[in-house]
């Protein structure tokens, strides 16, 4: 057995020809991931002439850094920019307050009524009414062109709700039976005895909703039209679209090479880059919570 | 006997609901939330029986009910509409385009980093990879545009080596191309992570015997990694399949223009135009319902044959 070990082991440490060829062609693959990335970041850094002159590639030329700050100081992107933390904040608040007070008693199996709600949450989240309800109804509360309607489109996800229960579920049973001799209610236990010992999935799926907050653009699309109130992902869609847009006043077809290549391509790439930024900061450190919510989610709710 | 049974069983639940009344009132405002943004759109459905007026009513909800009714003539005419059709057919191939060719890719890739040796290029290559999954589809357009434009790298590239340029973006016959490429280069790490985990969790037993054996690298990939790993893939696959409804609406609805309707105009995108665009709400409306009711059933069907195949339930 030891010998058999042995051999095994040394099978294991030894690097073959397939190591080399195996990790050459995945760095190629990661070099392909990371190039389109580059490349804007690239264009965000080079100066307008060449960039006008296609001549940028991967790498800037004429390095500056006059174009990422023409764009930070601009009014409109600092507005909307400050429209996406506070919708960011509010609305991932709001979505780990609903998601923690649903999942909880819904891990409870004993839960009278538990199975007709969670066929609730199950249809709501295969069935969707569509956009136009939905607009029709955020107009007629009033919640157009007010920061609500940002904040509560997408505060709620059944499958992040399943992640959290079914995170509770596998808690053991013993704590939450030592809080209950004490004499605490529901409600206490899991205040103080629950969440302490969940953190590693509400930090998940804070990130999560954080991101996806952050990442929305529909919202502002259906349900913003005043200029000061669009948030970062809306201002960055108005801008690609510029780029995109293949019919002229007149309604007629026209080049999007000949939108493209205006002064207007710094300013995008710049654009892009700072609003991409603060996910850039936060992800190196907090990549394994990410991952961690699809491990934990993959088992079954 | 029965009959005193069964008031005991309801009076338990009553205690049950009296003593723990602190958990439904927990349930309360998610349960408030949901009945108005996702119970009470439903109910609005009704637009795609009617001939919709915005202005019909004090309020544009209320208008749904002073508009008139008039059954089925709305859903019928949808069908007859070219425009429609194609959406259908645009939503059905590209969905089916993007399985094909997107699917097998996270597999693929996880079974061959599973193979590296090296713990710090895993670390390091898993971290490049699952970012783009983390940029929104505004962004990831804004980048392919970039890259693909007629002064960007990869025309730059293409007239180098005395090719033509290719105006990408705008040619029906590249569009659907650009769309498999863009979800692939932002979801293959995200969507490995499920199989690399499955590969994880493989007995070492199998992998030391086979060595003992002499088996080769592509000998354990193929014989213990691979079968290993399929009842993950036809999980991932039969929900991959029950959301073919869905082609992706973000990301088309942030890259498509005029140029590629023809290509690229899915069911989603068609609704939008037609329901905030021409503000034609009832047929916008009829559309999306179709859409729902199909996707609905198909992705039911597909947890039935999950179960089946796997034991396992999606949900």
């Amino acid at each position: 057995m030891s010998k058999t070990r042995k051999k095994a082991q040394s099978y294991l440490t030894r690097r073959t020809a397939f190591d080399y060829i195996d990790m050459v062609v995945l760095s190629l693959f990661g070099v392909m991931i990371l190039l389109p990335v580059l490349q804007v970041v690239a264009k965000a850094f080079s100066g307008e002439g060449p960039v006008i002159a296609g001549l940028v590639t991967f790498w800037p030329i004429g390095f500056q850094t006059d174009t990422i700050g023409y764009v930070v100081k601009k009014g409109e992107f600092l507005k909307a920019f400050q429209t996406s933390v506070i919708a960011t904040v509010a609305g991932t608040t709001l979505s780990m307050f609903l998601t923690v007070t649903s999942a909880y008693p819904l891990s409870k199996p004993t839960l009278v009524g538990r199975k007709f709600i969670l066929y609730v949450f199950v249809f709501i989240m295969l069935f969707h009414a569509g956009m136009v309800p939905n607009y029709l109804l955020f107009r007629s509360l009033g919640l157009t062109n007010t920061i609500w309607a940002l904040i509560f489109s997408g505060a709620f996800s059944v499958f992040n709700m399943f992640i959290v229960k079914n995170y509770f579920e596998a808690l053991p049973e013993s704590v939450e039976e030592a809080a209950r001799i004490d004499g605490a209610s529901n409600i206490r236990t899991l205040v103080s005895v629950i969440l302490p010992m969940s953190m590693p999935v509400v930090a998940t799926v804070t990130l999560y909703y954080a991101v996806g907050f952050w990442n929305n653009y529909m919202a502002g699309v259906l349900y913003i039209t005043k200029a000061d109130l669009k948030p970062l992902q809306q201002y960055l869609y108005d801008l690609v679209r510029q780029a995109l847009d293949t019919t002229d006043a007149a309604g007629n077809i026209k080049d999007i090479d000949s939108t493209m290549n205006l002064t207007g391509e710094s300013v995008r790439a710049a654009t892009i880059v700072v609003s991409t930024v603060p996910i850039l900061i936060v992800y190196p450190f907090l990549q394994k919570y990410f991952v961690k919510g699809m491990t934990i989610g993959s088992v079954k709710g | 006997m029965a009959n005193t049974k069964k008031v005991s069983a309801g009076r338990k639940k009553l205690l049950y609901v009296r003593k723990n009344y602190d958990l439904y009132l927990l349930l309360v405002p998610t349960l408030v939330f949901i009945a108005i943004f996702n119970l009470v759109p439903l109910w609005g459905l009704q637009i795609a029986f009617r001939d919709y007026k915005l202005m019909a009513g004090g309020t544009p909800w209320r208008s749904i009910w002073a508009s008139k009714w008039v059954g089925l003539n709305i859903i019928s005419k949808v069908f007859g509409k070219s425009e429609f059709t194609r959406a259908l057919r645009n939503t059905l191939v590209i969905s089916a385009m993007k399985i094909v060719f997107t699917f097998p890719l996270p597999i693929v890739f996880a079974i061959f980093l599973n193979e590296v040796r090296s713990n710090g290029f895993q670390k390091g290559l898993q971290l490049i990879v699952y970012l783009p999954h983390f940029l929104s589809w505004v962004v990831v357009s804004g980048l392919f545009v970039s890259l693909l434009n007629s002064m960007g790298p990869v025309n730059k590239l293409i007239t180098s080596l005395g090719g033509a340029k290719i105006r990408f973006l705008m040619d029906n016959s590249w569009f659907r191309t650009i769309l498999i490429v863009s979800e692939a280069w932002k979801e293959i790490g995200w969507s490995s992570i499920i199989y690399f985990a499955a590969i994880a969790g493989l007995d070492m037993e199998c992998y030391e015997a086979a060595i003992v054996d002499g088996a080769s690298r592509f000998q354990k990939m193929w014989y213990i990694t691979l079968p290993g790993l399929l009842p993950t893939v036809v999980l991932m696959l039969i929900i991959r399949m029950g959301n073919i409804m869905d082609a992706g609406f973000s990301q088309i609805f942030a890259m498509y223009n005029p140029t590629v309707y023809e290509s690229a105009d899915i069911i989603g995108t068609y609704v939008y135009r037609l329901g905030l665009g021409k503000l034609d709400f009832s047929t916008g409306t009829a559309v999306g319902v179709f859409n729902s009711i199909i996707g609905l059933v198909l992705v039911l069907l597909s947890n039935v044959f999950a179960k089946r195949a796997t034991g396992k339930s999606i949900w």
